[in-house]
C-alpha cells in the first residue's frame, strides 16, 4: 500500500495538513489562472448569449441540441467516479480506496457543479428555469413530472444535495483535525464546521452507521441519474437514438471517464501537493484494473449497438448509422473509437499500468474519447431524424467551445479552492490502513 | 470532576475501558483519532438508531412523491401526447429520486440527533486526540470515585492524566 | 363522494384523456393540386407575426417557416421529377413532443390542437428534439421588423422573443374568434367553413381543406376519407390530423 515504508499517525497529520495551512505563490498564480480562464471563456461569451440569443451558439433547426447538452452529459458522467469509488468500495470494504476516496468525491461535486451551469446556459429563458421546480406559485402551475427533463431535475437535484452531504459529513473528524492545528479565526471556523467533533466512540459510531447509509442510498441513485440522462434521449423516437441499451451504455461510459479523471486527479495531486507517499502503485494498479474492465464493457455495448442497429435494417437508423460512420463527423468517431476501445488495452500491459506518466496519458485520452462520443451521440443523430428533406447540419460556434474550455477552468477553480478548505487525502481512513498502535502485537 | 487519561496505545486504552466499565463507571468518553470497533463494543453500542430515521425518511420520501406528482396533475388537466393523465412509469421514476432524497436528509438528521453534534459547549478535549492519542475521559466524579478511576487508568499505562471541568 | 374521486382517479389514469374531442380540427392536403407555389408559406409568415430571419441566419438552418414544402428529386436528368409535400404541424393527438415539455408549455387542448404556450415557454427545446417532423422553430435571437414593416403585424397574433419555441397553430386566433362568433350567434357550433387558417385561405388551387372532423358533413371528413389517403409517418404512431391524398400518376 505504501510504497516508501509506513508514515506515522503525526506524519499523516503533518502532511496532509500542511498542504491546507501552508500556501505558496505558485498556488495563488495557478488560482488566479484558472479564474481568469474561467471569466474570459466561460462567463463573458454566456453574458453576450443571454442578450444576444442562443443563436449565438451555433445550433439550427435539426441540432436544436449542440454542445452545451454534450458537455452537460460529460460532466455529469464525470461525477460518477467518487461515488463509485467512495460509496461502493466502501460498502466492499477495499483498502486502496482510502487515501484517494475524498478527492474523487470532490471530483463529484464539483462536475455536478459545472453540469448545473450547462443547464442554465443551454435553456432558451434562463430567468425562468425555476419553473420547472415544484414551487407553490400563484399561478398555481406545477411541472410536468410526466416529462424525462424532469427526472433529470428530481435526480440532478437529489444527486447535488446526497453527494455534498457525503463528503461533508465524511470530512467532519478531518475538520476536527484541521482546527486543533489552526489558530484565530481558521480556528473558529474549523471548529464550526466540525460541529465540536471530538472522536468520541459515540460518535465515530453514530457517523459510522450514517456513513455507510449514505454510501447505501448513493449507490442506486447514481445508476439512476445517468440513466435519467440517458432516457432524455432514449424517451425521444428520434432513430440514432431510441434505443434500450442507452441506459447501461450511458451509466458505463459515466462511470468509465469518472475513474479515468480520478487517474488524472491523482497524477495532478501527487504531483503539485507532495502526496507520493500516500497515492501510490496499488492505486494506479487498482484503477487501471478498473479502466481496463470499463472499456472492455463500453466496446462491447459499442458494438451491440452497431450489430442490432445494423441487422435490423430500418431505412431511418441505417441513415443514421451511416451518417455516424461515414459522414461529416465520422472522423470524430472514429477517434473516439481509438482512444476509448483501443489505447484502453494497452493497460494490459504491466510497464503502462505501473507507471504513472504513461497512466496520465491514456487516461487524457480516454476523456477525449468520452467527451467526443457525447457530441458524437448529439451531432449525427439529430441531423438525421426522418424526413430527408429536413436533414441538416451541426457545426459548433467559439461561443460553445470558448465554454468548453471554461467549464474545464470553472472545474480547476473549485477543486483549487477544495484543496485548501478540506482535507484532500482522508486523515482517518489512511490511519486505519496503518499498522495499528499496541504495545503487543 | 473529570480525569482525563491520554495512551499512546490502542491496547492500553482498551484495558482502561473495559476496567472502568466493569467497575460501574457509566459517564466515560473514549476519543480516538480513528474509529475502533473494540471501544465501541466496550460501550456497548450495537446497532444505532441512525437506521429507523433514514427508513422513516425513505418511507415518507417514496409517499410524498407518488403524492406530489398525482396532485400536482390534477390541478389543471393538461394532457400531453394522447397519455393518461395520472401515468404511473413515469411518476415511479420521481418517487425513486424522492425516496432516496429523503432518505439522505432523514440520515443527515438522525446523525446529528444520535450523536449530539453540534456540541458547542466545552467539553474535556485535548487536541492529541485527532493525530495519534487515544483518549479515556469519566466525568463527574468526586472524591473516592475519582482516585479509582485514576487508579485504573494509571494501572493501565496511560502517558498523562489530567484532571478537568466537567463538560456542560 | 369517495366512489366519484375513485372514478376520477380511474379515467384520469387512463390513456387518451380526451375520449372526445370538442371540435377535431384536421387538415387534407391534395398533393394532386399542389403545385408547390409557396403561397401558403407566404400567408402563413403575414398572418402569424412570423419573424424575417435575414438570409445570412437562414443559410445557417434557422428560417423559422411554420409550414414548408419540402422537395423530392427522382430521376437524373433530362427526365428528372420533383415531388413536393408541404408539411405543417400534424398536430398529432399522440404527440411526442408534447410529452417532454418540463413545464407544460405545450399540451393537447379539447379542440384536438397541439398547443404551444409561448408565456410558459422556457426553452429547453427537448419538443424539437422529440418531433419526428421537425416542425418546430426556435426564435434563437429577438427579431425585430424594420419599419414600415411593423405596421404589417396581425394585432391578433402575439410578437415572440428570444428563446421561445413555436410552431404552427393553425390559426388558432381563427378559431377562437369562429368559436366567439358562434357563441354570440345564439350559442351554435361552428360551421364548416368559417374557420379557414391562411394557407387554406391562400392555396391558389384549393389543393388545402381545413375543418371539424368530428361534423360528418363537413368537406374535409369527406376528403379524408379518399382512398389516396395517408399520413406522413403513420408508422410512428403519432396519431396526425393532418390527411395527404397522394398524388395521382399520369
Amino acid at each position: 500500500m505504501f510504497d516508501h515504508g509506513q508514515p506515522s499517525y503525526a506524519d499523516v497529520n503533518k502532511d496532509v495538513l500542511s498542504t491546507m495551512l501552508e500556501t505558496g505563490p505558485r498556488y495563488w498564480i495557478l488560482l488566479g489562472t484558472t479564474m481568469s480562464i474561467a471569466v474570459i471563456c466561460f462567463f463573458m461569451p454566456w453574458l453576450y448569449q443571454l442578450f444576444v440569443g442562443i443563436g449565438a451558439a451555433g445550433m439550427n433547426r435539426n441540432a436544436v441540441w449542440g454542445t452545451y447538452i454534450s458537455n452537460f452529459i460529460f460532466w455529469i458522467g464525470l461525477s460518477h467516479s467518487g461515488t463509485l469509488l467512495s460509496a461502493v468500495l466502501h460498502i466492499t470494504n477495499s483498502h486502496w480506496r482510502k487515501s484517494i476516496y475524498r478527492s474523487a468525491e470532490a471530483m463529484t461535486l464539483f462536475s455536478l457543479m459545472t453540469a448545473a451551469l450547462f443547464i442554465m446556459v443551454h435553456v432558451g429563458r434562463v430567468w425562468f428555469v425555476h419553473w420547472t421546480f415544484p414551487i407553490p406559485n400563484p399561478m398555481g402551475l406545477w411541472p410536468n413530472f410526466r416529462s424525462p427533463l424532469m427526472f433529470d431535475v428530481m435526480a440532478i437535484t437529489t444527486y447535488l444535495t446526497a453527494s455534498s452531504i457525503f463528503i461533508y459529513m465524511g470530512s467532519v473528524p478531518d475538520f476536527a483535525a484541521v482546527r486543533d492545528a489552526s489558530t484565530g479565526l481558521r480556528r473558529r471556523l474549523y471548529t464550526i464546521f466540525s460541529f465540536g467533533w471530538r472522536g468520541t466512540a459515540r460518535e465515530w459510531h453514530t457517523l459510522g452507521w450514517a456513513y455507510t447509509f449514505f454510501a447505501v442510498f448513493v449507490i442506486p441513485l447514481a445508476v439512476s441519474v445517468h440513466s435519467i440522462v440517458s432516457w432524455d434521449f432514449a424517451l425521444s423516437i428520434v432513430p440514432g437514438l431510441h434505443h434500450t441499451i442507452f441506459a447501461p451504455y450511458f451509466v458505463c461510459g459515466a462511470i468509465y471517464s469518472g475513474t479515468a479523471g480520478i487517474v488524472t486527479v491523482m497524477y495532478c495531486l501527487r504531483k503539485f501537493l507532495g502526496f507520493e507517499k500516500y497515492i501510490g502503485q496499488v492505486h494506479l494498479d487498482n484503477l487501471g484494473k478498473l479502466l481496463i474492465a470499463l472499456s472492455l464493457i463500453w466496446s462491447y455495448i459499442n458494438i451491440l449497438e452497431l450489430f442490432s442497429t445494423w441487422y435490423g435494417g430500418t431505412s431511418f437508423e441505417l441513415e443514421a448509422l451511416k451518417f455516424r460512420l461515414t459522414g461529416f463527423y465520422a472522423p470524430l468517431y472514429w477517434e473516439m473509437i481509438t482512444f476509448c476501445a483501443f489505447v484502453p488495452l494497452l493497460i494490459f500491459f504491466k510497464k503502462i499500468r505501473w507507471s504513472w506518466n504513461k497512466m496520465l496519458v491514456v487516461s487524457i485520452l480516454i476523456n477525449i474519447g468520452m467527451l467526443t462520443e457525447r457530441f458524437i451521440i448529439v451531432a449525427t443523430s439529430l441531423p438525421r431524424k426522418f424526413l430527408p428533406d429536413a436533414f441538416g447540419f451541426y457545426l459548433p460556434s467559439w461561443v460553445e467551445i470558448s465554454i468548453t474550455i471554461g467549464s474545464f477552468a470553472i472545474f480547476a477553480t473549485l477543486f483549487l479552492i477544495f484543496i485548501k478548505w478540506v482535507p484532500a487525502v482522508s486523515l482517518y481512513e489512511v490511519k486505519e490502513t496503518l499498522k495499528p498502535l499496541r504495545r503487543n502485537t | 470532576m473529570a480525569i482525563m487519561g491520554t495512551f499512546a496505545f490502542e491496547d492500553d486504552f482498551l484495558a482502561a475501558a473495559e476496567n472502568l466499565v466493569s467497575s460501574g463507571f457509566d459517564n466515560i468518553s473514549l476519543l480516538s483519532p480513528i474509529p475502533l470497533e473494540e471501544a465501541q463494543e466496550v460501550l456497548g453500542l450495537g446497532k444505532s438508531p441512525v437506521r429507523r430515521f433514514s427508513l422513516a425518511g425513505a418511507m415518507i420520501g417514496g409517499a410524498s412523491g407518488i403524492a406530489m406528482c398525482v396532485a400536482t396533475a390534477l390541478v389543471f388537466i393538461l394532457p400531453t401526447g394522447g397519455r393518461a393523465i395520472i401515468a404511473i412509469p413515469p411518476y415511479l421514476v420521481i418517487t425513486y429520486e424522492m425516496t432516496i432524497l429523503f432518505g439522505v436528509l432523514f440520515t443527515l438528521l438522525g446523525f446529528h440527533f444520535v450523536s449530539g453534534l453540534p456540541a458547542w459547549r466545552d467539553k474535556p478535549y485535548t487536541e492529541a486526540a485527532s493525530i495519534d492519542r487515544f483518549v479515556v475521559v469519566v466525568e463527574g466524579t468526586a472524591g473516592e470515585q475519582a482516585a479509582q478511576a485514576e487508579a485504573i487508568i494509571r494501572d493501565a499505562g496511560a502517558e498523562e492524566i489530567k484532571h478537568v471541568e466537567d463538560g456542560g | 363522494m369517495v366512489s366519484t374521486f375513485v372514478e376520477k382517479l380511474k379515467a384520469y389514469s387512463k390513456p387518451g384523456y380526451y375520449d372526445e374531442f370538442e371540435y377535431h380540427w384536421t387538415m387534407t392536403i391534395d398533393l394532386d393540386r399542389c403545385t408547390g407555389c409557396e403561397a401558403c408559406v407566404v400567408a402563413c409568415q403575414a398572418e402569424n407575426n412570423l419573424p424575417i430571419v435575414g438570409e445570412k441566419r437562414y443559410a445557417r438552418n434557422r428560417e423559422i417557416k411554420w409550414i414548408r414544402i419540402e422537395r423530392y428529386w427522382e430521376g437524373d436528368y433530362p427526365d428528372v421529377k420533383m415531388g413536393f409535400i408541404p408539411i405543417l404541424c400534424q398536430h398529432c393527438d399522440d404527440a411526442p413532443c408534447e410529452t417532454v415539455c418540463p413545464v407544460f408549455a405545450t399540451y393537447h387542448n379539447r379542440d384536438g390542437l397541439n398547443t404551444q404556450v409561448y408565456n410558459r415557454c422556457i426553452g429547453t427545446r427537448s419538443c424539437a428534439i422529440y418531433c419526428p417532423y421537425e416542425v418546430r422553430y426556435f426564435n434563437w435571437f429577438t427579431y425585430t421588423w424594420d419599419e414600415p414593416l411593423e405596421q404589417q403585424l396581425n394585432p391578433d397574433v402575439s410578437v415572440r422573443e428570444k428563446g421561445v419555441m413555436e410552431k404552427c397553430t393553425f390559426c388558432i386566433q381563427r378559431i377562437r374568434i369562429a368559436k366567439d362568433n358562434a357563441k354570440d350567434d345564439d350559442k351554435r357550433r361552428v360551421r364548416d367553413g368559417e374557420v379557414v387558417p391562411a394557407c387554406v385561405q391562400s392555396c391558389p388551387t384549393e389543393a388545402m381543406v381545413f375543418g371539424d372532423s368530428n361534423d360528418p358533413e363537413a368537406e374535409v371528413s369527406k376528403k379524408m376519407k379518399n382512398e389516396r389517403g395517408y399520413k406522413v409517418l403513420e408508422e410512428l404512431n403519432t396519431t396526425p390530423s393532418v390527411v395527404y391524398l397522394k398524388k395521382a400518376h399520369a
